[in-house]
């Protein structure tokens, strides 16, 4: 009987410490689809910082789908499928979230904050994330145009390369 | 004028502002270093006063009273509030008094030292004597633009120079001091070189000024955004559409309108854009460059896209068989801050506006966009022209403090310089800057033949965010009738409207009209 016990006991130890291994092999980078799912849930500034952790995540967080999620998921109805090769073409989401919609996000979130949002915020933010989209979307593609100029065969003439018109989005802002 | 000195030079010492200032205190007057300044400007008013007009302060002879001599400072400030004495009236016989008395020799070194302590300390701040000179050459400047109306070359001569000694006790480099200094500029360019027509630049200047300015203010943003909004409702629905551009520069505002076209539902037009321009002089085809570029953007996004440049020194000289045109296109006509120029008239041209409003009215555009400065510039008067162009580019000025980055806040600064040196230089042919306010303009194309088209509240609530993307408070977006402005703190400076030709009932021969039944 009491031996028994003692197997039972043995094999108990021997299970705990085989959980115990296993669970000390688990390792995130090796369950990319799981990473990527957390990912998808950060914030730009956390995604930045993911960014920083080691080569696997800085070579993950460079992918453009993380980037469109943090940018578009939020907007309703959906933006049509055609966005996507437009925005590619144009720099990428993640220049399109650096360059223009995190800015314009602060400035707005700023600028309602001091007006009162209030209860009807959620109806104004829908109702002006059509117009927030398209304007980003047009800063972006002015940027894109003046990058053209400066970078390619146009040369010096447009300006040299600090002189991008989106830079009054990098002010700081006194609202 | 011994306090005169003794308050210079003890400023001079640089002492701590509190402490009272040792010279004054031989002399028994407890005065704080700090405040020396106002003391001097009241003592100066005092004098002024008891020069001018002693019979009134004779009184004071018997009645004042002075109770406590140690603080000067109220003393003369109480001295001041019995006789009432208002702020110095301006007026050019107190200019030649002053000068007879000979204070500026010590107030003139006194006046440079203390307006450089005002621009280490505190730039905004205008103290008294400031104010004063600023308020003295608004009044100058107008006398000055009396007198050129008038023909008095030399009394005008006389006041520029009256000017520039004024503006040496203001500050130059904000308010209302650095708008006169524009002002006096030009002002002294016509009398001092008639021949000149003000400021001219190359295309290739004219196109790096027109940048900075789109970048350190938003007028040039909201036209174009307003403008490309209007344009793309028009567009709706159309497969082969065309833009005729008045003002090509550096196209700027088209990148926005091929992305949203090629976003829009349904897919993208095919879009053929006309851009009108200044022919190069230095060998550059620069319409032709700025076509690739758009094209290779329209390109990226798979626009299917076509350019077409017309190089015309004057907006008249374009004919309506250099834009080809198609039967079936869509066609928009866009004019951001040009359709004034075709104000000019002369006895042996004609009515240029008349004339290409008519051939725009014949190609029947879907939409024709018009971004007008808002401002009456084109009154016959010189006198008018030139109030009414201080008030509106005083606003302006005072809209671009805000920008912070440099060069751009400078190099539109000097973009707007030479509007100032239109208006003001020029006259006839050469004056291009003929700006009018809306209501005018209204009557001018219902009179063409055409009918307004309202910008829709897209329009107002796409330009309101683009607003809250500039820092600065002041700007703000109206909606007028249909049109839109935009303006700083309330005076609009610019605005856009949208139009349509009436249709004819009898179009001319040879040409086809969108239902292509031909005439």
């Amino acid at each position: 009987m009491v031996q028994l016990l003692e197997i039972g006991l043995a094999n108990v130890e021997l299970n705990l410490v085989s959980d115990k291994e296993k669970r000390l092999k688990f390792c995130i980078n090796d369950h990319m689809d799981i990473l990527i799912e957390i990912l998808q849930r950060l914030d730009g500034r956390s995604l930045g910082s993911a960014a920083c952790v080691c080569r696997l995540w800085q070579h993950i967080t460079q992918s453009d789908m993380l980037w469109e999620h943090l940018c578009f998921h939020h907007v309703s109805p959906r933006l049509p499928s055609g966005v996507r090769p437009v925005v590619a073409a144009l720099g990428g989401y993640r220049r399109l979230y650096m360059l223009c919609l995190r800015p314009v996000l602060s400035r707005l979130g700023l600028a309602r904050q001091l007006s009162g949002g209030g209860g009807h915020q959620e109806v104004v933010r829908r109702v002006w994330t059509r117009h927030l989209v398209e304007l980003s979307l047009s800063l972006f593609c002015v940027d894109y145009y003046e990058r053209l100029g400066s970078g390619g065969g146009g040369g010096g003439r447009v300006g040299d390369a600090s002189a991008s018109s989106l830079m009054f989005l990098c002010k700081p802002v006194n609202v | 004028m011994d306090l005169y000195r003794s308050g210079s030079s003890s400023s001079c010492a640089g002492k701590a502002p509190d402490q009272i200032d040792g010279l004054l205190a031989g002399a028994g007057y407890r005065v704080r270093s700090s405040e020396l300044r106002n003391v001097a400007q009241r003592l100066e008013r005092l004098e002024t006063v008891m020069v001018n007009a002693p019979s009134e302060i004779s009184h004071l002879a018997d009645e004042v009273v002075l109770h406590n001599p140690s603080d000067l400072a109220s003393w003369v400030d109480s001295l001041l509030s019995e006789l009432n004495q208002p702020v110095p009236v301006p007026d050019l016989s107190d200019l030649t008094y002053a000068e007879s008395l000979d204070p500026t020799v010590n107030t003139g070194a006194w006046m440079e030292h203390h307006t450089a302590e005002q621009h280490r300390e505190i730039p905004q701040v205008l103290t008294a004597v400031e104010e004063d000179s600023c308020i003295q050459l608004v009044h100058v400047l107008m006398t000055c633009a009396g007198s050129v109306q008038r023909g008095e070359f030399s009394l005008a001569r006389a006041l520029i120079d009256e000017m520039q000694g004024l503006l040496t006790r203001v500050n130059n480099r904000c308010g209302i001091g650095k708008v006169a200094g524009y002002f006096i500029d030009a002002l002294s360019r016509r009398l001092f070189s008639p021949q000149g027509s003000g400021l001219i630049g190359s295309a290739y200047e004219n196109e790096i000024l027109y940048h900075h300015f789109y970048e350190a203010s938003p007028y040039l943003k909201f036209a174009h955004f307003t403008a490309n909004q209007a344009i793309l409702e028009a567009f709706d629905g159309h497969d082969c559409v065309h833009v005729i551009d008045f003002n090509l520069m550096q196209g700027l505002q088209w990148p926005a309108l091929i992305q949203a076209l090629a976003l829009r539902s349904g897919g993208p037009p095919l879009l053929r854009l006309t851009g009108i321009g200044p022919p190069s002089s230095d060998g550059r085809d620069s319409l032709r460059e700025i076509g690739l570029r758009l094209a290779e953007l329209a390109h990226s996004v798979n626009v299917q896209f076509a350019f077409r440049g017309v190089a015309a020194s004057r907006l008249e000289d374009v004919k309506p068989w250099m834009l080809q045109v198609g039967p079936k296109e869509a066609v928009a006509i866009n004019f951001i801050m040009q359709l004034h120029r075709l104000l000019v008239s002369a006895p042996t041209r004609g009515s240029p506006i008349e004339a290409v409003l008519g051939w725009i009215r014949n190609l029947n555009p879907k939409v024709m966009i018009v971004v007008e400065q808002e401002a009456n510039h084109n009154q016959p008067e010189f006198l008018d022209r030139f109030t009414e162009a201080l008030h509106y580019y005083s606003t302006t000025f005072d809209s671009l403090e805000t920008c912070s980055t440099q060069p751009d806040k400078a190099l539109a600064e000097i973009y707007i310089q030479r509007e100032i040196c239109n208006i003001v230089c020029c006259e006839g042919l050469a004056r291009v800057e003929r700006h009018e306010p809306l209501a005018k303009w209204r009557s001018r194309l219902r009179g063409a033949g055409f009918k307004p088209l309202h910008l829709g509240s897209n329009a107002f609530k796409q330009a309101s965010m683009l607003l809250t993307l500039f820092s600065a408070e002041g700007y703000c977006v109206e909606e007028d009738g249909g049109c839109l402005t935009l303006g700083w703190h309330s005076r609009p400076l610019i605005a856009a409207s949208a139009w349509q030709a009436i249709p004819e009932p009898n179009p001319p021969l040879g040409l086809v009209d969108p239902y292509n039944n031909v005439v």
